[in-house]
């Protein structure tokens, strides 16, 4: 690895040092954004970013990378070192939004005139904080409510340059995820940045799950509104509903509508799409009664080829179906996580790989808990298991596992109870089986729709093969 | 503030701790320099810490000022704490309010009229409280704050330079430098008096036994947490790099660190690292809050000076 840098290698294990002192001032630490109420806004607004040299000052010399190491990390909560999880908390901690003048200037600077000009209403005041911008109401000329997120300007570039010192980011990213392989994340950190700074790129994302799921009973996808979109600026419908934490205080069963709508958008859009959306964030859903779910923020996709789809779809007929230990292994070492001829007997490895599929190795209700999720999580970063010295998560899947455990420990929270197995054997490209529960039954009339479309985006053989990205098979 | 606030902890969160501990909640007034002073800007500059190291390496020049370090304090039992009190004392002379400065002040002062002695290189008498000694401390801390910017940090115009080195007159006054134009014995209160000041006293540096060791020292911590060594030694590096070439020379190093023939690190480089240690320092208790303070008293005085 060419690495002119190498001065700085182990160093800033600095995140590693708190650990010794953080935790205990934690609970009495007074955060002056924590305040209540009026004077939080009035801190807020007194502490923002006026400048692209504030931009600068406060996501450049890495901060704004380390805030992505952050994210990144944040999708394997037992992966990720508690002190560093401590400061990259503080880090978004001290960010503010930018002053309306500010982002007022980047509407300016890329659809060409001011947002009152743009906008027949615009709302200066932020509704929401995205990771390297923020998000605004407005309604457009033709009477439209939309959300506009603004990005930051100057990021793109500060963050750029950061991420030339692949040195220093190689020692944060071992400081912050000891547990993690390190060069597979590096290449993904890379990726996800380059993505997210790249509002073009989103928006088709966000158009193409849009297409997707237009016409579903109960997922919804915001659309683009393309003439006010740009690499910086990205205009959508505005989406309304509760958030994450008040619709867990609503009733199990329209919880439990609600996780079967998230559970079927993620794997419907991976088998339909080849597509993973990467971000299961609580803030990332607006949920309504009766199970319907707005999807927000398409910053974090992955595509997959067929290829890569074909031995994890292989694995979980093998073990859940025609319950063949040594087919599994096959698919197994055919997608690179096993060694081939690693000395374990088959047994041992079905059985450390038993609790990933779980939740659908049999049909019936199940319930999805915290404890379940937190299970999962720790075998996942579990290196005295048996297996530890023969097993690895190849690259194209490194960011997947992530994104499953985020979703695993959102129905986990949701405590979703649902024939897990039952709304699998729908969606299974080998199975494909009738509805079995009534979102089911509504699905028919959008599936019959995008199957055409569907086999237009995967061509090749075996186009509908894929399983979920876990090697556990939802 | 003394070494026993920040027990037993690494260099780094002893720093960090000072900082907190400096920046005051509920000031009775602005100081001796005030929200709208450059002073405040380059104390908080991203470049303060190899500003500070530079500061340490060129102060230990002086065979008098050195003797009274070595002869007089604990630092080579616990070097750690004389960092942290060193820099809690610079951020409580330059953020406090006027009552928390001066009594800071005192106890230095107070320390000082006990730290007398002959030095056993030069064979001259010193003492800590001699306005020659204060002044080169001051100005050498006052040069590596501009020099450590201009490299690494935000730099100044040449006029905020003037005036940062004007505003600091008042830092050398508190700890005993006469109140006196530079001319007439007082700290020098311009970039032109500042470099003539560094001219005169050239003849009087020199190196020991005293001085290697605290340069091994600074550039190499040993209380540093070891998780960050990597990391210091691009500050190490910055800081050499950013030493008056006669420094540089009566040390031995090279260009860009101390090993002869180094190459300077470059300036990107550098600020990352600082970033990085920066976002550590945000993760220690309480620093967020005060650089938050700061942030919003400088912010006001700016929109103040608006009007």
């Amino acid at each position: 690895m060419n690495e002119p840098k190498l001065r700085v290698s182990r160093g800033l294990a600095a995140m590693r040092l708190a650990a010794r002192g953080g935790a205990r001032y934690a609970v009495n630490a007074p955060r002056l954004f924590a305040a209540a109420g009026e004077r939080r806004q009035q801190l807020r607004d007194d502490l923002a970013l006026r400048t692209a040299q504030d931009v600068a000052d406060t996501l450049g010399t890495m901060k704004g990378v380390l805030m992505k190491i952050g994210q990144l990390a944040s999708y394997v909560d037992d992966g990720i070192a508690p002190p560093a999880r401590r400061i990259l908390g503080r880090l978004q901690d001290s960010v503010p939004p930018m002053s309306p003048e500010l982002a007022a200037g980047v509407i300016e600077a890329e659809l060409g005139a001011r947002p009152e000009r743009i906008f027949k209403e615009w709302d200066p005041l932020p509704i929401a904080a995205a990771s390297i911008g923020q998000v605004h109401r407005a309604i457009t000329a033709d009477g439209q409510a939309v959300a506009v997120k603004v990005q930051y300007p100057g990021v793109a570039e500060t963050m750029a340059a950061d991420l030339g010192n692949v040195a220093l980011i190689r020692s944060l990213l071992k400081m912050a995820v000891p547990s993690q392989d390190v060069t597979s994340l590096i290449e993904e950190l890379r990726e996800r940045i380059g993505e997210e700074l790249d509002y073009v790129r989103e928006a088709e994302h966000q158009r193409q799950f849009a297409a997707y799921f237009d016409g579903h009973p109960t997922a919804r996808v915001p659309k683009i509104i393309d003439e006010l979109s740009t690499a910086r600026v990205m205009t959508s419908e505005l989406a309304d509903g509760a958030r994450f934490a008040e619709m867990l205080s609503w009733s199990q069963e329209e919880k439990d509508l609600a996780a079967e709508t998230i559970y079927r958008f993620t794997f419907r859009s991976l088998y339909g799409l080849l597509a993973f959306n990467g971000d299961p964030h609580p803030g990332n859903y607006l949920f309504e009664p009766g199970g319907r779910v707005t999807f927000l923020d398409f910053g974090l996709v992955k595509h997959f080829t067929p290829g890569e789809l074909d031995p994890l779809v292989a694995m979980i007929e093998a073990l859940c179906v025609r319950d063949d230990p040594e087919g599994f292994r096959r698919a197994m070492e055919e997608a690179d996580f096993l060694q081939r001829d690693a000395p374990i007997p088959t047994e041992v490895v079905t059985a450390h790989m038993a609790l990933f599929y779980d939740s659908v190795r049999e049909r019936g209700p199940r319930t999805m808990t915290s404890e379940y999720s937190s299970a999962v999580a720790r075998r996942y970063v579990d290196f005295k298991n048996p297996l530890a010295a023969y097993a690895k998560i190849p690259r194209p899947y490194v960011i997947v596992q992530r994104i499953n455990l985020g979703l695993f420990a959102i129905l986990g929270e949701m405590n979703a109870t649902a024939d897990w197995r039952g709304i699998s054997e729908e969606i299974w490209p080998f199975s494909q089986a009738p509805p079995s529960t009534p979102m089911g039954e509504a699905e028919l009339p959008w599936l019959a729709q995008t199957r055409s479309a569907a086999a237009d985006i995967a061509t090749g053989e075996n186009s509908a093969t894929a399983a979920d990205m876990l090697p556990d098979g939802r | 503030m003394t070494a026993e606030v920040f027990p037993e902890a690494g260099l780094f969160q002893r720093g960090a701790a000072a900082f907190a501990a400096s920046i005051p909640e509920h000031p009775d007034d602005d100081g001796f320099f005030g929200p709208g002073s450059v002073t405040w800007r380059v104390h908080a500059d991203l470049s303060a810490p190899v500003s500070g190291l530079r500061s340490l390496l060129l102060q230990a020049l002086h065979p008098l000022a050195m003797a009274g370090v070595d002869q007089h304090s604990q630092w080579r039992d616990d070097p750690g704490a004389r960092f942290a009190s060193t820099s809690a004392y610079v951020l409580t002379t330059t953020y406090g309010d006027r009552a928390a400065a001066r009594a800071a002040a005192a106890r230095v002062r107070k320390i000082h009229d006990w730290v007398t002695g002959t030095d056993s290189v030069t064979g001259k008498a010193y003492a800590a409280s001699d306005p020659a000694l204060l002044i080169w401390v001051h100005a050498a801390m006052v040069d590596s704050g501009l020099a450590a910017a201009a490299a690494y940090g935000t730099a100044l115009t040449p006029a905020e330079q003037d005036q940062y080195v004007a505003e600091m007159t008042v830092a050398a006054e508190l700890v005993g430098v006469p109140h006196a134009r530079y001319a007439d014995g007082g700290a020098p209160a311009s970039v032109a008096e500042l470099n003539a000041y560094l001219d005169a006293v050239r003849p009087s540096l020199t190196t020991s036994k005293s001085t290697a060791d605290t340069a091994a020292y600074l550039l190499n911590p040993l209380d540093i947490e070891p998780e960050l060594t990597d990391a210091f030694q691009v500050l190490a590096a910055a800081a050499v790099a950013s030493l008056p070439d006669w420094a540089r020379a009566m040390y031995g190093f090279g260009r860009g660190g101390p090993a002869p023939g180094s190459v300077p690190p470059e300036r990107d480089e550098v600020r990352q690292v600082l970033g990085v240690l920066d976002a550590v320092y945000l993760g220690e208790p309480g620093v967020l809050e005060a650089r938050q303070r700061l942030t919003l008293r400088m912010r006001a005085a700016e929109q103040a000076q608006q009007r």
